[in-house]
């Protein structure tokens, strides 16, 4: 079964045809190329394939592609402004050395960006409940947790 | 992966018509999709077609209105934010919050937990002690069920495959009610090795009523009966609660397996029965 799916993407409205068992992940890397999102445990326990639907972070391998239609995906690539400026929450990423071989990293920044969406200003116990469903098997996550602080103190501005 | 049909119906009626030309009677009903997508790369169980309940109107939802009504398609992100179920349904907001991780829990269902019947589902037992009924409808009409008859083993419910858990709701809170949800694990948000949850009515420091469930330790989340028959109409005590651990670890029947050894969950059982009728108390008010 096939279906022509439409949808907003990184702010472009887009449309791909879709097989139904397809996930959205393969939809992102594949038909899109937008292969910052990874495909880590494709389970739903590693969080590499984060990405926000209608604000909410959710795995793109456990989210089939069909649902997408008519919502508003942001993937790791849509959080670049034009110009390539790099997201704050990038930016204190790689300022606090949050990131060493990287294959976390845009999952984690997306659970990042959901997190300091719907609370500005977390402690450091709702940021590690905030990125409870990323995992990152290099930096034992104190210079994420760092970033993630530093980032809310940029975007609000103290 | 196989490959399978997704349908997306707007309304039950539209869902039970899929399903009824699902002829080959392998058409499944999907809600999030956390555990049965998975399933499927598994190759545990392979669907020709998933008749996905997301767009269909009205199964998603909190009403506080006397008890409270959850729709079947309710996300556990908005039990874990709800304020009514935070501040009068406690055990059922402790579960929500610690189930799996974020991104699940934005996606997941109250009622695809409960229709997938893991012994080990976080929101069985506070339903569970709370006297939750499931309303499951179908084309042959409507039911409620009390949860308790619910789970038939694991993966299995009284639910025919046409049905749809449609609404679970709770009876309203009494004064001096509390209630509380814990869980073993190595982390928090992993699949619980074991969960419990209490609910007491206190009167004075005599526990008037006592309701205690218990996961993972069976075939089917247990209500722990005689533990609250010994419990009722005592005052909490500390040799009340040891006898409440022993009897605990007498009437479970866990198993060993990747998560876990018999034992240790046997010891679990009785260890978190104690513990979380006594947080239940301290939360009754």
């Amino acid at each position: 079964m096939k279906k022509t799916i439409a949808f907003n993407l990184n702010g472009d409205a887009v449309s791909a045809d879709v097989e139904s068992h397809k996930m959205l992940l393969s939809v992102l890397r594949d038909t899109f190329q937008l292969t910052g999102t990874k495909e880590g445990c494709g389970h739903g326990e590693c969080g590499a394939c984060t990405v926000m639907v209608d604000g909410l972070a959710v795995n793109a391998c456990l989210y089939p592609a069909f649902e997408a239609a008519g919502k508003s995906v942001t993937t790791i690539e849509g959080l670049v402004s034009e110009g390539n400026i790099l997201h704050p929450i990038q930016e204190a990423f790689i300022r606090q050395g949050a990131i060493q071989c990287g294959f976390c990293s845009p999952g984690m920044i997306m659970s990042a960006k959901a997190l300091l969406d719907e609370n500005p200003r977390p402690t450091d116990g709702e940021i590690k409940r905030g990125i409870s469903g990323n995992l990152c098997r290099c930096t034992g996550y104190v210079q994420i947790v760092d970033a993630i602080r530093e980032s809310a103190r940029t975007l609000t501005g103290k | 992966m196989k490959r399978y049909d997704y349908h997306q119906p707007q309304s039950l009626k539209e869902a039970y018509q899929f399903m009824e030309k699902g002829s080959a009677g392998n058409a499944r009903y999907i809600a999030g999709g956390t555990d049965i997508l998975w399933r499927i790369r598994q190759k545990a169980v392979e669907p020709d077609a998933l008749i996905s309940l997301r767009g269909v109107e009205g199964l998603r939802g909190i009403h506080q209105n006397g008890g409270l009504s959850l729709g079947g398609m309710t996300l556990f992100r908005d039990v874990e934010r709800h304020s009514g179920v935070v501040l009068d349904y406690a055990a059922l907001a402790q579960a929500a919050a610690v189930l799996a991780n974020p991104q699940i829990r934005n996606v997941a269902t109250l009622g695809g937990n409960l229709c997938n019947a893991a012994p080990s589902a976080d929101s069985a037992p506070p339903l569970l002690v709370m006297e939750a009924v499931v309303v499951l409808e179908g084309p042959a009409g409507r039911r409620e069920v009390a949860l308790e008859h619910f789970f038939k083993g694991p993966g299995q419910t009284v639910l025919d495959r046409t049905e749809v858990l449609t609404r679970i709701r709770i009876p309203e809170r009494q004064p001096r009610t509390g209630s509380a949800f814990l869980k073993a694990g190595r982390l928090k948000q992993d699949i619980a090795v074991v969960n419990a949850a209490a609910l007491v009515v206190m009167k004075g420091n005599q526990c008037a009523k006592c309701r205690l469930a218990i996961g993972a330790v069976a075939p089917v989340p247990l209500r722990l009966k005689s533990v609250e028959k010994l419990v009722e109409g005592q005052e909490i005590s500390p040799g009340l609660l040891e006898r409440a651990c022993e009897l605990a670890e007498k009437e479970v029947s866990p198993i060993s397996d990747v998560r876990s050894t018999e034992e240790y969950r046997r010891t679990m059982a009785g260890v978190l029965a104690k513990e979380v009728i006594q947080k239940a108390v301290r939360d009754a008010r």
